[in-house]
């Protein structure tokens, strides 16, 4: 039945109670069918290369010369933890490019996973910083695994208004500060989490797996468990709770507390006289990508000058290209807590050391204990 | 039928009599054709369920070694859940939340169920559909909309700031077991209204107006007629909800907070970053025994419970 002649006939009341059935029922399977309509509008999506990547980053900026080359994003999946994500390709879960950070490079090349990278195919490399992509275990042979794209610093986004610093200068401190039990939030991956412990409790990165560092840092995290208020691996719940009042100061990267002074919270992104935890995160290729050369497409992308402006202006992330950085101020590099000299603040930071498995489980275990109150 | 036929007229031989012996067993034995009815679902249940389960039995034998599972058969894994006080308070902590969260949801919805029952004579129908309504949107999203309604600056504490009953936003409602109760008790009461209501519709109406005549008063009537014969849709109704939520981890993760972590998040991260299935899958098991072991205990006390009031 057409449908303009139903409508017609429904306004001059002559219509059957069959027909009424018969349109309505059309009407039944057309909303049935549009989810499957809309799936088959999508397949075109299949074509192109997945990325796998942490919360945040999942958007066509990042990759803003593979939607211009190839028309759309790339297929996004995340993940809330290196480790998570590990796991997950282990049992089987094929990218073509994943996002590991520095400290997770050696174990993740060691499960043969992962394949060197061609750097001859990324048109970018010449202007990368030369000591982001020297880190540890990531140049085998020759050949490096991961191609480092962002890094940053893991420390205390706090409310200027609520958190009374009493003089003092700014430290980790604050997030074990009994005075402000019930509204801390902290990360809930071991992998930021117990490295800043670490760095609180004066456990040298270098002993951070020694039986005796290994206590020290437990039994702070311990110490530290009543005052807090969530665990979350969702900045996003960690940014709405401190705009809200809920925290007053929580565990986040740089990017958080720039979202939120963008909204006009009074908030500041410390800068704990212990140091802060500082990282180097970059893109691997899995050894069967599916899509390889859409899959050097994303890494290329992700290196492009085009990528830093993103990350630098709307994160406060530091790029591994040097040509980023130019496209910024030195007023506005310093507003967003960055220097022109990218390399002063990479080496005022603490830099994670690579760990072995067995570190990771024991860590990672302990750590969830401490969570449930153990 | 033309194939019997055929059989019957074939001449004589040494395959015809073995083939026409396992036809007329066949037709003989009810349970095999039975089984032979059910063979798709049962290809099915031995793949989805048998072969997943006996992996996870034999997994929690072994242990992680790194990224390698050594497979050497040792009771390590359960030594090590006994030893460690954390396994067993979550597992008690998760048992307790479903128990009060079951049995919140059988008391908020038998009113319910009953009133449909009894009390709604046209368009049945339409009020259970309406009553299930809220299931129609995602899971998920339903526990969000608590997170939005016992959060912060939620619906509650907003409301209650408003009126001045408060000044400073009421934090225990949020990030703690009472939110898992509530959600959970919300978000299951389908399961519990449903099988109470059809309980109350099957029972007879003239047991009610003769226990009225006999002189019961209508609360009388409720506990002597109504309410033991409803009993086994409210049982089935609290093994609906226990069972299920004892294993949830959703909802302890998003409301939760760091006191309402349940035996499930431990389970989830054993498989997640903290990368040791074969813990996890002992976890899963101990804590499918103690949910199945519980739920026997269960149904027998309240089989005897039902023989005694009968």
């Amino acid at each position: 039945m057409d449908t303009r002649d139903l409508i017609a006939r429904i306004k001059n009341r002559d219509i059957s109670r069959r027909d009424l059935l018969q349109g309505m029922s059309a009407a039944g399977l057309a909303v049935v069918m549009t989810p499957a309509m809309s799936r088959i509008a999508k397949a075109a999506a299949a074509d192109q290369a997945t990325y796998f990547t942490w919360g945040g980053y999942d958007v066509p900026e990042f990759v803003p010369t593979y939607v211009t080359k190839h028309g759309e994003p790339p297929n996004f999946a995340t993940f809330g933890g290196s480790e998570e994500a590990l796991t997950k390709m282990l049992a089987g879960y094929v990218v073509d490019v994943a996002h590991p950070c520095n400290q997770a490079i050696p174990r993740w090349i060691a499960t043969g996973l992962f394949q060197p990278l061609d750097t001859s195919r990324l048109s970018n490399w010449p202007d990368i910083m030369p000591e982001l992509i020297n880190l540890e275990g990531n140049v085998v042979d020759g050949k490096p695994y991961m191609a480092p794209t962002d890094w940053g610093r893991t420390s205390i986004t706090y409310r200027t208004d609520l958190v009374d610093l009493q003089g003092q200068e700014e430290s980790w401190g604050m997030l074990w500060d009994e005075r402000y039990k019930g509204r801390l939030g902290m990360l809930a991956s071991g992998g930021d989490s117990w490295w800043c412990g670490a760095i609180y409790a004066g456990v040298d990165f270098k002993d951070i797996a020694s039986e005796e560092g290994f206590k020290k840092v437990a039994a702070i995290m311990r110490k530290q468990r009543p005052l807090i208020r969530t665990y979350t691996d969702d900045t996003t719940s960690l940014e709405q709770a401190l705009a809200s009042g809920e925290l007053v100061a929580a565990m986040t990267w740089d990017s958080s507390a720039v979202v939120l002074k963008g909204e006009g919270v009074p908030v500041t992104f410390a800068n704990p006289k212990e140091g802060a935890l500082t990282w180097v995160c970059g893109a691997m290729m899995h050894k069967d990508a599916p899509k390889p050369d859409k899959a050097y497409d994303i890494i290329d992308a992700l290196l492009s000058p085009e990528a830093g402006k993103w990350l630098i202006g709307e994160n406060g992330y530091g790029h591994s290209n040097t040509k980023s950085f130019e496209l910024f101020s030195d007023d506005e590099l310093t507003a967003l807590g960055l220097s022109s000299n990218p390399a002063d603040i990479l080496s005022a930071g603490k830099f994670q050391i690579p760990q072995t498995q067995e570190f990771e489980t024991a860590m990672n275990k302990e750590f969830e204990q401490i969570k449930a109150g153990f | 039928m033309s194939d019997t036929v055929s059989i019957a007229v074939r001449p004589a031989g040494p395959g015809r009599s073995w083939r026409s012996r396992l036809r007329a067993l066949y037709l003989r034995s009810e349970a095999l054709r039975g089984y032979t009815l059910l063979s798709p679902t049962l290809v099915v249940m031995a793949f989805a369920m048998v072969a997943p389960f006996t992996i996870l039995v034999a997994m929690s034998f072994w242990t992680q070694t790194g990224f390698d599972i050594d497979t050497t058969l040792t009771l390590r894994n359960y030594q090590e859940a006994a030893d460690a006080p954390v396994y067993r308070a979550l597992l008690i902590r998760s048992l307790w939340i479903s128990g009060t969260c079951a049995v919140l949801t059988v008391l908020f919805s038998y009113p319910m169920a009953y009133y449909v029952a009894f009390h709604v004579h046209r368009r049945k129908l339409v009020w259970i559909i309406l009553m299930t309504l809220p299931f129609w949107t995602s899971y998920l999203l339903r526990v969000f909309s608590w997170k939005v309604i016992l959060g912060y600056n939620g619906a509650i504490n907003s409301g209650l700031k408003s009126l001045g009953l408060i000044e400073q936003p009421l934090e225990f409602l949020l990030y703690s077991p009472t939110a898992i109760v509530i959600t959970l008790a919300h978000a299951w009461a389908a399961f519990a209204i449903l099988p109470i209501y059809v309980s109350l519709e099957k029972i007879d109406r003239s047991l009610l107006e003769a226990a009225a005549d006999l002189g019961d008063g209508p609360v009388a009537r409720f506990l002597r007629v109504t309410l033991p014969l409803s009993l086994p849709g409210v049982i089935a109704a609290s093994l609906l909800i226990f069972i299920p939520t004892v294993g949830d981890y959703i909802t302890p993760t998003l409301v939760g907070g760091p006191d309402g972590i349940m035996i499930a998040n431990l389970i989830q991260v054993q498989f997640g970053r903290v990368n040791d299935w074969p813990m996890g899958a002992t976890l899963a098991i101990l804590m499918m025994i103690v949910v199945g072991l519980i739920s026997v205990t269960y149904i027998w006390l309240s089989r005897k419970a039902i023989e005694r009031i009968a």
